[in-house]
């Protein structure tokens, strides 16, 4: 699999050290689970955030603080091991839905999208969306950033081509009519803060019935 | 140390594991603003978390005070988090195939955090403040700059001068 987008360094950064909404921090550790370059950069983000522990300037605990502990000290973990999805479903996103993308009950959305609507939190929205091959979202800007990660299949735009993994970053600037590719469906997790405006009437009434 | 834990659940080295990483863990949280008793709290849990986990400490990925950072910072997020918080797990069997696995890795990155550490001391003041409180701090970037009193986009290119400053270094060790 090539991913040739990504997500910027300062989202991974924010990824990294934790100051992050549940929904970004769900799309962002699906990208990780994907892409190995990624991978290797949050890794070095990690590296960071270590070297800053170890030269952080000490404060002392309280006197009986590690007594404490060590009364507390049980048996050890087990190993744990993520268990390998049956259909290749990101292990993030899986322990999130709670079941593989295949079980996923789409609603839908006319004939050829579907959706799930995963998280919402004031003008958060994350969800899961489906589209046959050559569907047409519509034109349409966003009243804030949209996410976007490629699960299966693929879609183009006017500023490119996703691919499985591929990390779009849609910023309100950016009007785009995605039409997903031929072949297979294409199945994307997006995240959007303040929801999409359609060019046309008629689907901005329809996406505001359904919530977007 | 941390592997004598893992491999033989030794109090005498948890124990000493304890007296240097705890009063940083306490520091990294208070520094970030978490409330001092909280971070005594949290300190102590987090050490306890690193007893319980020893056995998923992997030397050839992180050393123990990268690995022990991530502990403490999901500890922290989840405190302030009712919700579930989605973490990716490095181990997951999807992508194996790309973990290191040559024998002097653990050297290679005990070495690598070595020079990062001397990096990061090196790094002008400003830029210093900015990487810690971007790691450190539960706040966003925007708060950061409100408190700091400059522009968020100082902010930002600070973080990137800094980030890139310290890739560099990285890139150049590897
Ligand atoms: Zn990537």
């Amino acid at each position: 699999m090539t991913i040739r987008h990504h997500p910027k360094d300062s989202l991974r950064l924010a990824y990294v050290a934790g100051q992050m909404d549940p929904a970004t921090a769900l799309i962002m550790a699906t990208h990780l689970s994907l892409c190995a370059q990624c991978r290797a950069a949050a890794a070095d983000d990690e590296c960071i955030g270590g070297a800053l522990l170890e030269g952080a300037e000490p404060m002392p605990l309280r006197s009986d603080a590690l007594a404490r502990v060590m009364a507390r000290l049980g048996a050890p973990e087990a190993i744990h091991r993520t268990e390998p999805s049956a259909d290749g479903t990101p292990a993030p996103l899986r322990a999130f839905l709670g079941h593989e993308l295949s079980c996923v009950r789409w609603r839908r959305l006319g004939p050829r999208l579907g959706y799930v609507t995963l998280y919402r939190r004031g003008s958060l929205a994350m969800r899961l969306l489906r589209g046959a091959p050559g569907t047409e979202v519509g034109q349409h800007t966003h009243r804030g950033t949209e996410y976007t990660v490629v699960l299966r299949g693929g879609y183009s735009d006017e500023s490119g081509n996703y691919g499985p993994g591929d990390f779009q970053i849609a910023s309100a600037d950016l009007t785009h009519n995605p039409v997903a590719d031929v072949g297979e469906d294409c199945i994307n997790l997006a995240v959007t803060d303040g929801g999409l405006q359609f060019r046309s009437r008629v689907q901005n009434v329809v996406a505001s019935l359904f919530g977007f | 140390m941390l592997r004598r834990v893992a491999a033989f659940q030794d109090r005498q080295a948890f124990q000493e594991l304890f007296a240097h990483f705890a009063p940083r863990i306490k520091a990294y949280l208070v520094r970030g603003g978490t409330a001092s008793q909280q971070a005594e709290d949290l300190a102590q849990e987090a050490m306890l978390a690193v007893w319980r986990k020893a056995a998923q400490f992997d030397s050839n990925r992180a050393s123990a005070a990268t690995w022990i950072f991530t502990i403490a910072r999901n500890l922290r997020i989840d405190m302030h988090r009712r919700e579930r918080h989605p973490r990716f797990d490095p181990a997951d069997p999807f992508f194996m195939p790309d973990s290191p696995d040559p024998a002097d890795s653990a050297l290679q990155t005990r070495q690598r955090e070595h020079q990062l550490r001397k990096a990061i001391q090196a790094l002008p003041p400003d830029q210093f403040r900015i990487v810690m409180l971007s790691f450190f701090s539960e706040k966003p970037h925007s708060q950061i700059a409100a408190e700091l009193d400059i522009p968020l986009g100082t902010v930002k290119s600070r973080i990137r001068l800094a980030m890139m400053r310290l890739k560099t270094l990285l890139g150049d060790e590897s």
